[in-house]
């Protein structure tokens, strides 16, 4: 549960100094691409807040997104996300379960109304009443719904989440749906991947405790700071592009020199993420290092859009419109451009 | 297994960005002077590649004052030979840079005792004084 103190009261309590902020807010103000300049008041902001109550439905998902938070790489810093929060319902993580584990998501939705984040990964089945997924004797549509109506944001993590993913693929035989088709009177930020990296995620709770405010989001409401730029952009494979140099198969010369994936069908020029800079097993390697291609899972309908082997210049699905959509998008602060944002991607995710 | 352990290590060569940030680093060092405002440069948000670091690291040299703390990972903090330019590493509990800058500032942040816990500590060593000198009267009052 959330605790009266605020952080910095209680790392007190145990004796760690408030450095540790400065040093947590350093880390996370060069993850984001934060002016420098902002790490003290980052850090101030952290050492004020109060545990956050955070609540954690899982839905139709498969468990990917919390490994890949749970085994964010740096362990001593980056798990202090989990000082910093109160997870106070998760069925994966938690200990009580049954009875004792409702009642706990119960507890924490009165003791902290208006105040908890709800974060949410699987998308939310809504054919034939929603009977495809249940949890406690109920749909997930009506947990979604009971535990949504107090919260102060909500948070999908991973594409099935944000964008529906593998769930929501042809045929979709239950009726999958994103998280902001049925959430749509409160911001939703959407970390999408398949799964996110454990950055984004952290970075953004962070972020949200550090300001009381919801980061930058792009046209499909997800963090600027992450999504901002395409795979290909900070590809360290960039310049064999730009040459013409492209591998035109896995096991040919160019491929082992390390040239462009992109006639492999690559997806890094459509795909909006930050794997190119921030890798994973803590910045040790990216799928485009390892030598395949991008999948764009990051995207909406990335399963849907044919081969990932063949080249986006042979056309795949609704390629153009998306990087349309990307050029032409604004961004806006706050509940606002969440609103916006939702609309936008329900428009893209319609069309696509 | 650690990272450093696998015997296959990516190397680079220098792109040039040590020159650049050094520039970059002059103009905030005459800002520190001249208006005293300071200024901060993230390494990790640059596409530096090691032998980038390395240079950098050569050019600036090492100063007169350097700390170690030990706060979720160690952290390395030193002046560079140029007086108000310093070099602040942050490093994750498995020894992994996590976060890097430049501060060109009279002292970072980070080596200020903050002052909530300064104003936490007076508190605390009045309580023990008090504390001490109640358990040394008592002593003292039990032998008379």
């Amino acid at each position: 549960m959330s605790d009266s103190n605020t952080l910095g009261e209680l790392f007190a309590r145990r004796g760690v100094s408030r450095r540790v902020f400065m040093k947590y807010a350093a880390y996370t103000a060069s993850l984001m691409a934060l002016p420098p300049a902002m790490t003290t008041a980052m850090a101030q902001g952290l050492a004020n807040a109060r545990r956050q109550s955070v609540i954690w439905l899982s839905f139709q998902e498969c468990t990917g997104c919390t490994e890949s938070i749970t085994r964010s790489f740096s362990p001593t810093l980056e798990e202090l996300i989990f000082d910093f929060i109160s997870l106070d319902y998760h069925h994966t993580l938690q200990a009580a379960s049954g009875h004792a584990a409702e009642e706990a998501r119960l507890a924490a939705m009165a003791e902290n109304k208006g105040k908890y984040i709800v974060v949410v990964d699987g998308s939310v089945p809504i054919k034939d009443g929603g009977i495809y997924s249940t949890i406690a004797g109920i749909s997930n549509l009506q947990m979604l719904q009971e535990t949504v109506a107090d919260a102060f944001a909500v948070i999908s993590v991973g594409t099935c989440a944000a964008f529906g993913g593998i769930p929501y693929a042809n045929p979709n035989p239950t009726g999958a749906v994103p998280i902001s088709q049925i959430v749509t009177d409160k911001p939703v930020i959407n970390i999408s991947g398949c799964p996110p990296i454990a950055e984004a995620m952290t970075g953004t709770i962070s972020y949200v405790l550090s300001f009381g405010a919801i980061p930058e989001l792009d046209h499909l409401g997800r963090p600027l700071a992450f999504f901002g730029e395409t795979i290909h952009d900070r590809c360290y494979r960039r310049p064999f592009y730009e040459r013409g140099m492209l591998a035109k198969g896995f096991d040919d010369e160019g491929a082992r020199k390390g040239w462009c994936l992109f006639e492999l069908g690559c997806k890094g020029p459509i795909t909006y993420n930050a794997c190119a800079t921030q890798k994973w097993n803590g910045g040790t390697s990216f799928p485009i290092q390892s030598g395949h291609g991008c999948l764009g899972c990051s995207e909406p309908g990335f399963w849907d859009k044919g081969s990932f082997y063949k080249p986006l210049s042979a056309g795949i699905g609704d390629v153009g419109q998306y990087i349309a959509g990307a050029a032409a998008a604004g961004v806006a602060l706050g509940a606002a451009s969440a609103a916006i944002a939702r609309r936008r991607k329900n428009k893209a995710m319609r069309e696509g | 297994m650690k990272l450093e352990s696998i015997p296959v290590h990516v190397t680079g060569s220098a792109t040039g960005m040590a020159g650049a940030i050094l520039t970059e680093i002059a103009e905030l060092l005459e800002q520190l002077a001249d208006n005293n405002m300071s200024g901060a440069i993230d390494l990790r948000g640059l596409p530096m590649t090691e032998e980038d670091r390395i240079r950098l690291e050569d050019r600036l040299g090492r100063g007169e004052v350097s700390a170690r703390l030990d706060v979720a990972g160690m952290s390395e903090v030193w002046e560079t030979s140029y007086p108000g330019v310093w070099w602040i590493r942050h490093r994750g509990g498995d020894g992994q840079i996590a976060a890097e800058e430049i501060a060109v500032t009279q002292i970072p942040d980070i080596l200020v005792s903050p002052e909530e816990d300064v104003r936490a500590a007076a508190v605390r060593i009045n309580a023990e004084l008090y504390s001490t000198e109640t358990s040394a009267s008592e002593e003292e009052a039990s032998h008379v």
